[in-house]
């Protein structure tokens, strides 16, 4: 019942295929964190402008992804897309499906930062003449991105985590080649728990990068 | 020639007419004082001169120029007023130095130098720069308002608006911000405050304004409003016990 021969033996000759998932899944948890952030900032800015159908759009948009499970979004996209002719690789899908959902709650978390802020603060600007441009750009979003820095690392590690979803569409990041692991030898517990154990470890990685960050940005008296 | 002249003012929040006619001169090296009680209309009135709020009708010349032209450049405008808020609206994620420079640099455009220096000297003259490193949350608040005072006025604004500088403040501190206010005067700089505190208008000003019902209704020393007015109200107003 033990098998640590062959599974010691099956890992080491499937390393480079699981190097190369844990590759995949730390390429996509980068791009979809930094495009999540990225898009998130945009939504959030297009949710404060005085354009009452932009707005409207925004909430329509921040509700629908929030509201979707991420699986649907991502099957809709990969296997409802091509009956329309539209066909993309995993990678692109994934990357896609991932940046549309991260972002609606990262511009939900900005925006509920946003709503505690002193607005006496964005008057004051007006007043001395800055553009609403600028005023988002020197005052909002720096306050607000402050705030925010927990519910964005949280959400940081919850990419780390939801990318291995992907597996379902094909893309052959870590979670998918530790299925392949385990399906070679049946040891299935030591394979999941291995596989616990890296996204434990790339967790704390983060956790840490996370205190790092939010320790730099500390400005006094200045929480929400 | 009077630096601002309102004539005429209306402003309408939908049905509701907030000012109905306000004719108001301000000269160079005033420090004009407008009165009256909550809800009169008092920073409605500082925001339609330097067009926070759209006025509905009337005149507002400011340095010879008809601010409610279209053509306007409201930014601009707002560059060469300072305005001092109730709440001190100082920005919390910056530091008391950065407060000042902010505008100067992203503004003015001035080299970061060159707007440090500028603040500084402005936050000297409110004796405040031995505190440029603090941030807001760490100021009283009579430093805060100092501060605020400091930003507004390293912009080299033509006139500084007050909006109930000294309503969040207790007695010792106000009486610091009135004093400040009344060394300004002294300088040469133009100031028009809006309060409903007896006490701050009694310490920094011999004539006031008092606003009510959408109109100017008297122009006189508050002695003389307290004790001569014919209007009965307006002696209420003014010979209330300062309450604070
Ligand atoms: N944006 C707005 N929309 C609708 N009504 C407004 C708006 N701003 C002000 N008002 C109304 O205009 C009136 C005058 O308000 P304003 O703030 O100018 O009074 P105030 O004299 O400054 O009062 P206070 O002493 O309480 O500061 C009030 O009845 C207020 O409810
Ligand atoms: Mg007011």
């Amino acid at each position: 019942m033990n098998g640590w021969a062959t599974f010691h033996s099956d890992l080491l000759e499937q390393s480079p295929l699981i190097l190369m998932g844990l590759t995949k899944t730390l390429q996509l948890t980068a791009i979809i964190s930094l495009s999540g952030l990225l898009l998130g900032i945009v939504i959030f800015y297009a949710s404060l402008s005085r354009n009452n159908t932009l707005r409207c759009f925004i909430n329509a948009y921040i509700s629908f992804f929030i509201g979707m499970p991420l699986i649907v979004l991502l099957f809709l996209i990969y296997f409802g897309l091509p009956q329309w002719g539209i066909k993309l690789s995993p990678f692109q899908v994934a990357v896609f499906g991932f940046s549309l959902n991260v972002a609606a709650y990262n511009a939900a978390y900005l925006t509920s930062a946003y709503n505690g802020l002193d607005h006496a603060q964005m008057e004051a600007a007006r007043a001395q003449g800055f553009s609403p441009r600028q005023i988002f750009k020197l005052i909002t979003l720096p306050q607000v991105m402050r705030l925010s820095v927990p519910a964005l690392t949280n959400q940081v590690i919850g990419n780390l985590k939801d990318s291995s979803v992907a597996f379902l569409i094909q893309y052959t990041e870590f979670f998918a080649r530790i299925q392949e692991l385990a399906a070679t030898n049946f040891q299935f517990f030591k394979a999941y728990l291995l596989a616990a154990i890296v996204y434990l470890a790339l967790v704390s990685v983060i956790v840490i990068a996370a205190r790092l960050i939010e320790k730099r940005l500390v400005i006094p008296g200045f929480t929400s | 020639m009077a630096l601002i002249e309102v004539r005429d003012l209306v402003k309408k929040f939908g049905d509701q007419v907030i000012l109905n006619g306000v004719n108001l001169d301000i000269y160079e090296g005033d420090l004009k004082v407008v009165m009256g009680s909550s809800g009169s209309g008092k920073s409605t009135l500082l925001r339609c001169l330097n067009r926070l709020e759209e006025p509905t009708g009337g005149k507002i010349v400011f340095r010879g120029e008809n601010i409610m032209a279209a053509d306007v450049d409201v930014r601009a405008l707002r560059q060469s007023i300072g305005f001092v808020f109730q709440q001190f609206a100082l920005y919390r994620h910056l530091s008391v130095l950065e407060n000042v420079t902010l505008a100067l640099r992203k503004l003015k455009k001035l080299p970061a130098a060159e707007a440090k220096d500028k603040a500084l000297a402005e936050l000297e003259r409110l004796n405040m720069a031995s505190h440029a490193g603090k941030y807001p949350s760490q100021l009283s608040g009579g430093q805060k308002q100092r501060v605020a005072i400091a930003r507004a006025l390293a912009m080299d604004p033509a006139v500084v608006f007050f909006d109930e500088p000294t309503s969040a403040l207790d007695p010792l501190m106000t009486r610091e911000v009135a004093d400040m206010m009344n060394r300004l005067h002294d300088e040469g700089v133009t100031m028009l405050c809006v309060t409903h505190d007896l006490k701050l208008a009694g310490q920094i000003s011999d004539k006031v304004v008092f606003l009510d019902k959408g109109v100017v209704r008297a122009e006189a020393s508050i002695e003389t409003l307290s004790q001569d007015h014919a209007d009965e109200r307006i002696r209420a107003f003014f010979g209330r016990e300062a309450d604070y």
